[in-house]
């Protein structure tokens, strides 16, 4: 596995994702919820924001099976799906897929939290 | 908008030999294909004012390039970052600098050992600089074909694209290859040898991915009416864009995953040339995977929304449809210079040089980059006989 390379945007994020905490930044002036940290709002160009916690939950935009070991240490098959937050329908994010079956268009998820160790856990993703 | 529309001209176009190794440097490489443009358009590096590239830290810059060959103290450089979504945006700029009198003379070159020594898919270090890696790399998510194939599945979802449409697009650019002494992969393929080669990641096989290739390739830009008095017909630059759009984790908008930034290029590209789909007699589209191509298509506005794959199904783009695409077989056949190479066989085509694969009568084309799904970002031109 890769590790992440935090940036100094991105750092506490990383840090409330290895205590659990689902959170995406909201603009201090309009409200407008973003993901991945930034230091200004895309849309009303503000600098206040602050992390709100929402639901650790959304729904599959897609997916992909991969077979080509990209990675040396990936075990082949594994699956990566794309997932847009429910509470947060302008944020997506991609992780692994943890469900019994392939996944379906618009399958409403779950976050499932990798371990990896007491500064990092992965937010993988399983049907709701 | 009319900008620098046919105020500049392709004069040139140069070549290095395709292979899986070049076992040269890609400075050799950059220096054998700029000096073949020159020589295609009848220069040499003492009429050079200008030297540009694109590169993510991959190849020879042009402050190397320029003094190998002589060519000491350009008035104008460009050492563009980027890989494919930016390969037309360097010739635009070329352009845009020759328009404003800043020089009259610029090469631009791609030069890349992109299989024996900088593999793009194959080392889990994703696009350099970008901050989006941190959220992809850990799932196993890092090479271009997987960014591909989900975007791919998100638009076979939506519109019922088929593996037989990415299939007909990978045979088509087969057939076109087998013409094309140049290219790397001249066997034909049927849609059994489609649909029977191995997944990469699904949806995607491995005849839905270009090549990986070492070579070069290059291209001179002058003004139009020095491009009249050189060797060669000239092939006006009639329009060039390139821009962003919204990234899907940029934290912006919502984006559709099968709407491309080409969409919000397209306009401004078209109204530069004073043209319209309707106009482009062949078309020469960023195919790093078959469904760039399709979605491009749509995105361009050949055919509507969703409907890129049965659009290709129909036979519009093989040769003597209404559009004939990557007619030197693309980067699925020819080779993978990062988008150069389509433009060289866009520039050909349009001087009716092109041999076997020569559309009749051609006389406008589009060539284009990376669409922008990978970095928020694509380019195009609109090239025109003079």
């Amino acid at each position: 596995m890769i590790k992440p390379v935090p940036d100094r945007d991105s750092a506490e994020w990383w840090e409330r994702a290895a205590r659990h905490e689902f959170v995406v930044q909201a603009c201090g002036t309009c409200g407008t919820l973003r993901f991945p940290a930034r230091a200004y709002c895309a849309r009303c160009r503000g600098r206040e924001w602050h992390w709100r916690e929402v639901a650790p939950a959304g729904r599959v935009v897609s997916w992909i099976v991969n077979h080509q070991p990209f990675l040396p240490d990936a075990p082949t098959p594994y699956t990566v799906v794309m997932v847009r937050l429910t509470d947060a329908p302008a944020c997506v994010m991609v992780g692994n897929w943890h469900g019994p079956a392939e996944p379906v268009a618009d399958q409403p998820v779950t976050v499932s939290y990798t371990y990896v160790d007491e500064r990092l856990s992965l937010i993988n993703w399983e049907p709701a | 908008m009319r900008g620098f529309c046919d105020r500049t001209a392709v004069a040139g176009v140069g070549y290095t030999a395709f292979s899986r190794n070049s076992w040269v440097s890609t400075l050799t490489l950059a220096c054998e294909a700029v000096l073949a443009a020159l020589d295609d358009a009848g220069l040499t590096p003492d009429d050079v004012d200008g030297i540009a590239t694109h590169r993510v830290g991959d190849s020879a810059a042009p402050s190397v390039v320029g003094p190998a060959l002589g060519i000491d103290a350009p008035a104008w450089y460009l050492d563009q970052f980027g890989g494919g979504s930016v390969s037309h945006a360097v010739i635009g700029q070329a352009a845009l600098a020759v328009a404003a009198g800043v020089a009259e003379t610029v090469v631009c070159y791609r030069a890349v050992n992109a299989r024996s020594e900088f593999r793009m898919g194959g080392t889990g270090r994703g696009v350099p600089v970008s901050p989006e890696v941190q959220y992809q790399a850990p799932y196993g998510y890092t090479a271009p074909p997987q960014q591909y194939a989900m975007y791919a599945r998100a638009h076979m979802l939506k519109y019922g694209t088929k593996a037989e449409h990415f299939g007909q697009l990978a045979v088509t650019q087969r057939a076109n290859a087998v013409k094309n002494p140049r290219a790397l992969m001249r066997a034909p393929i049927t849609l059994d040898d489609y649909l029977a080669s191995r997944w990469i990641a699904e949806p995607f096989r491995l005849l839905d991915c270009c090549l990986e290739t070492d070579g070069a390739c290059a291209v001179v830009v002058t003004t139009a009416e020095r491009a009249r008095d050189l060797r060669r017909p000239p092939v006006l630059i009639s329009a060039a864009a390139w821009g962003g759009g919204d990234s899907f984790l940029s934290g912006r908008e919502p984006a559709d995953p099968t709407v491309t930034s080409a969409a919000e290029l397209a306009p401004r590209l078209y109204a530069m040339a004073g043209a319209g789909p309707e106009d482009v007699d062949v078309a020469e589209l960023y195919d790093c995977f078959t469904y760039s191509v399709i979605v491009q298509l749509e995105d361009y506005g050949f055919c509507a929304k969703g409907e890129g794959g049965p659009f290709v199904a129909s036979g519009a783009t093989a040769p003597g449809g209404a559009l004939p695409v990557n007619t030197h077989g693309g980067f699925l056949s020819e080779g993978y210079v990062h988008g150069v190479n389509h433009i060289a066989e866009a520039v050909s085509q349009l001087r009716g040089d092109a041999g076997d694969r020569q559309v009749p009568g051609a006389e406008v084309a589009l060539s284009t980059a990376q669409p922008g799904y990978i970095l928020p970002a694509t380019s195009a031109l609109i090239l025109r006989r003079g």
